[in-house]
């Protein structure tokens, strides 16, 4: 027998034992549902209070309840949007006083009842040095938390601002006094029961194969209603094509982010698919040094000239290159902004694309052509400057050569440096570089965010430009501190113009994301913060089960 | 031999902590650290310090590598900094999946490689010599990679003959009878080792047409069709038994190969391998699991070496007396 057709032999043979092995036409139904998410990272643990990853935080979440959550539209700002969760309401006792009632149905899924203490304990271990939360330092206005009886937990604040309802239920989980006391905090980064957690949320945790898959299945008795869909599997893959492969060829049935316009393309070809645009959670931009690469004492040479900053934002036609990159899904933020931020404002003033007017300022500020080799020169020395982008980020390396060509028609000579993820981000704390495309995930909020990577209070942290406007900061503090909502509005948008003025970077991009799921799925919404917050109520009608929905575990 | 077995056991004790201490200081000379954010979500320094602190980063590189060796030698390889677990967990799960895979498609590099090599030595200088020769050369020079993505894309996506990546399907092994579990495994082992064995097995052939054809120039070999034995026996036990020398070689060195092949075939069919767990671990600096991961692979090909010597020189009679 040839060597293919054996093999032909064998393929037929094992499909023909697998069909038959497998237990199908079991379960029928409203509640059979089985969705397969193809994903990209695997969780690190399933502990919430030591979980880093977006990979972590969507199986975590279906597991562990918050007190309350953020609604469809993502105000942060006050608690008339949020949705009750563990807690069934909530009211202020003074202004730096909050009441939680607990849900007297809530359970853990061991049987005990989530009580009050688990609130304070949850509190405790977040705020606790040892375990080292990533969640601590969102927490740092809350002064205490303590039980005023088994269903009422009180949380009491330092100061009064816009957004304490938010800090105090957007990143605590509660968790379960009783199985994690006898835990040593300096112990949760390694311990079992964040591989085996046991949790209050609407899914229970049934197995996890490090590398392969991990498995949720749906709690029946979820006091806030039964899950429709009974099975959740995460396959994980190692990199975003073979996501979209196994999402193509059936064996997933969702991703929550396809970015590439090919990967979308192939996914839209695919006819049992559905796809789900939505605002990102992050941004980019092409960062310029203030100091010099390795010197932070030193002003950057070129970098620390305004005119030139402002000649080089205007010398980029930011629409082309995002149409160029994302195609349709592509946009252009009106400053440092992901478009989860209710401050995205098209009006915000910017500098214009306008080569002639870029080339202008240069010329003003000496840097021509004075040897003819097509690159400005001043002093002898030529506008030249190293971009650097990490290897991992097709899309940022795609706009470095973009930005290349565009900067070189403008007679500036960028060498483009592609180094290793790790080695970017450790370059890019130390200021070993001229320029950077950098991109941002961000919370719902621009308080935090702004403050940590644009204001000076953020040098040191996460703010690698070293770029510092005290009329800046003080711009984001006040509109921080704004409760009304119109006036946050009008002090963001002075801020924004007033970044965008100084130029610290050419903002790029800001791109809707696409989620694509399987179309026998109903009830898909993506809230743009965190995908999977509305898993649980996911359906599969009875009438479009297939053979993946009906297995009996 | 005794001795020379002492003296092979101790040299390959000598590389393992060679190749230990020098993974240790390319580790730590190379830029890049650990517990960096992945997602670019900005992070409190103070997190990343806390965490650089709690696994002893924060120490001299000398102070670290003495107590890491000391862990070592009570057989701690200690604690992943990424998969907030221990390292020999990790390991455990991993290494199994790349056994199976590296043995599967050792099985089928000796065999197609032995198989066909024979057929060509038979066929020597003639159509079918020629054109296996030019195929085997074509498939051994493909980068493993592309092979892998090339049958995924046709087997896998295009074809729907095979899964598109994984060791099981998540959803359904569970409820299958063993029977079913097996032929789940071997179903999704089937594209990963067929690259790999492919690879291996168009080198394998060369070997084996080159050994094949020198055997057949020797005195016993015209004795036995002198003798009027029929040519397939003629072939098969005189001629390749004595040809299996070099493949006994190939087989030391096969490992090797098979364990860096695997990274890149693990990674493109989403294996979750030894391979895979250490390409992760690098780019996430992830020290303990690389360090790990560099031992027992290099233990590995020492000791792989170590019995095809040890083969060698059983099936060999010359090579016993000089040692």
């Amino acid at each position: 027998m040839p060597h293919s057709t054996a093999r032909l032999a064998l393929v037929a043979l094992l499909s023909a034992t697998l069909s038959s092995c497998s237990r199908e036409g079991g379960c029928t139904g409203e509640y059979c549902g089985t969705v397969v998410f193809a994903s990209v990272g695997e969780p690190e643990t399933l502990l919430p209070a030591v979980v880093q990853s977006g990979a972590a935080l969507a199986v975590s979440d279906q597991i562990f309840l918050k007190l309350a959550d953020l609604g469809p539209s993502t105000n942060t700002v006050g608690d008339e949007d949020f949705t009750p969760l563990l807690a069934e309401r909530w009211e202020w006792e003074g202004p730096l006083t909050l009441a939680f009632h607990i849900d007297p149905r809530a359970r853990w899924q061991d049987g005990q009842r989530v009580t009050a203490s688990d609130v304070a304990f949850s509190y405790d271990a977040y705020n606790d040095p040892r375990v080292n939360s990533p969640a601590r330092a969102p927490l740092h206005w809350i002064s205490a938390v303590t039980v005023r009886d088994s269903l009422t937990a009180i949380f009491r604040f330092h100061r009064r601002y816009p957004e304490m309802f938010y800090d105090a239920v957007y990143h605590m989980r509660v968790l379960p006094s009783h199985l994690l006391r006898n835990i040593p905090r300096d112990q949760w980064q390694t311990a079992a029961f964040g591989r085996a957690p046991v949790g209050n949320g609407p899914y229970r945790f049934v197995s996890w194969k490090a590398g392969e898959s991990l498995e949720l299945a749906a709690d029946s008795t979820f006091y806030l209603g039964r899950p429709h869909i009974r099975r959740l599997i995460w396959r994980f893959t190692p990199n975003l094509q073979v996501a979209v492969t196994q999402l193509v060829a059936g064996e997933a049935d969702a991703l929550d982010v396809i970015v590439s316009p090919d990967d979308i393309k192939r996914a839209k070809a695919a006819p049992t698919l559905a796809i789900y645009p939505y605002r990102s959670a992050s941004y980019g931009f092409l960062g310029f040094n203030f100091a010099a690469p390795g010197d932070t004492t030193h002003k950057h040479p070129i970098f620390a000239d305004k005119d030139v900053r402002h000649a080089l934002v205007m010398a980029v036609d930011r629409e082309r290159l995002a149409l160029s990159v994302f195609g349709e899904y592509g946009k252009v933020p009106p400053g440092p902004m992901s478009q989860l931020w209710a401050i995205w404002d098209p009006e915000t003033r910017g500098l214009p694309y306008d080569t002639a007017a870029a080339a202008r300022l240069l010329t003003k500020q000496g840097w021509i052509d004075s040897n003819g080799d097509g690159i400005r020169d001043k002093g002898g020395a030529p506008l030249a400057f190293r971009l650097m982008v990490p290897t991992t980020s097709g899309v940022r390396k795609q706009y470095a050569r973009l930005l290349q060509d565009e900067f070189h028609n403008l007679g500036v000579d960028v060498q483009i440096d592609e180094v290793e993820f790790s080695v970017f981000l450790e370059r890019a704390q130390a200021g070993k570089f001229d320029a950077l495309i950098q991109t941002w995930n961000t919370d719902p909020t621009p308080s935090s965010g702004m403050t940590q990577t644009w204001t000076t209070a953020g040098i040191g942290q996460s703010n690698y430009l070293r770029y510092s406007d005290p009329a800046f900061d003080k711009l984001v503090e006040q509109a921080s501190a704004a409760f009304d909502r119109t006036e946050a509005r009008r002090t963001w948008r002075a801020a924004m113009e007033l970044i965008n003025q100084d130029a610290p970077a050419v903002f790029l991009f800001a791109p809707d994301y696409v989620a694509a799921v399987h179309r026998r799925v109903e009830n898909v919404s993506i809230r743009p913060d965190a995908w999977w917050a509305t898993i649980r109520n996911w359906r599969v009608p009875p009438d479009r089960l297939i053979d993946r929905d009906r297995v009996e575990r | 031999m005794t001795t020379w077995l002492v003296r092979r056991v101790a040299a390959s004790i000598a590389i393992v902590f060679a190749v230990v201490t020098f993974t240790f200081l390319l580790l730590h000379l190379a830029p890049g650290q650990p517990f960096l954010p992945g997602d670019e979500t900005p992070i409190d320094p103070r997190v990343v310090a806390n965490l650089r602190h709690e696994f002893g980063l924060d120490q001299p590189v000398l102070v670290q590598y003495v107590k890491y060796l000391g862990a070592l030698a009570h057989g701690n390889l200690g604690e992943s900094f990424a998969l907030h677990r221990p390292v020999a967990d990790a390991l455990a799960d991993a290494i199994p999946n790349t056994l199976v895979l590296a043995g599967a498609a050792l099985v089928l590099d000796l065999l197609l490689g032995l198989a066909l090599g024979v057929y060509q030595a038979v066929h020597a200088h003639r159509l079918p010599d020629i054109g296996l020769g030019y195929a085997t050369l074509f498939v051994g020079s493909l980068p493993t990679f592309w092979l892998a993505l090339f049958l995924l894309l046709v087997f896998g996506e295009w074809l729907g003959w095979f899964p598109v990546g994984g060791v099981v399907d998540p959803v359904v092994h569970a409820s299958l009878p063993w029977v079913g579990r097996v032929a789940d495994r071997l179903w999704h082992l089937a594209l990963p080792a067929l690259t790999l064995g492919c690879v291996g097995a168009a080198g394998t052939a060369r070997y084996q047409r080159a050994a094949m054809l020198d055997a057949m120039g020797h005195d016993y070999v015209r004795t036995a069709r002198a003798k009027g034995l029929p040519e397939g026996r003629v072939v098969l036990v005189h001629t390749l038994r004595n040809a299996l020398l070099p493949l006994i070689t190939l087989l030391g060195l096969s490992l090797p190969f098979l364990l860096t092949g695997a990274v890149l075939v693990e990674t493109v069919y989403a294996w979750p391998g030894m391979g895979k767990l250490a390409a992760d671990a690098v780019f996430k600096r992830d020290y303990p699991v690389v360090l790990a991961t560099a031992v027992t692979a290099s233990t590995m090909v020492v000791l792989g070496s170590l019995v095809a010597d040890v083969l060698y020189a059983v099936a060999d009679p010359r090579i016993r007396v000089r040692a």
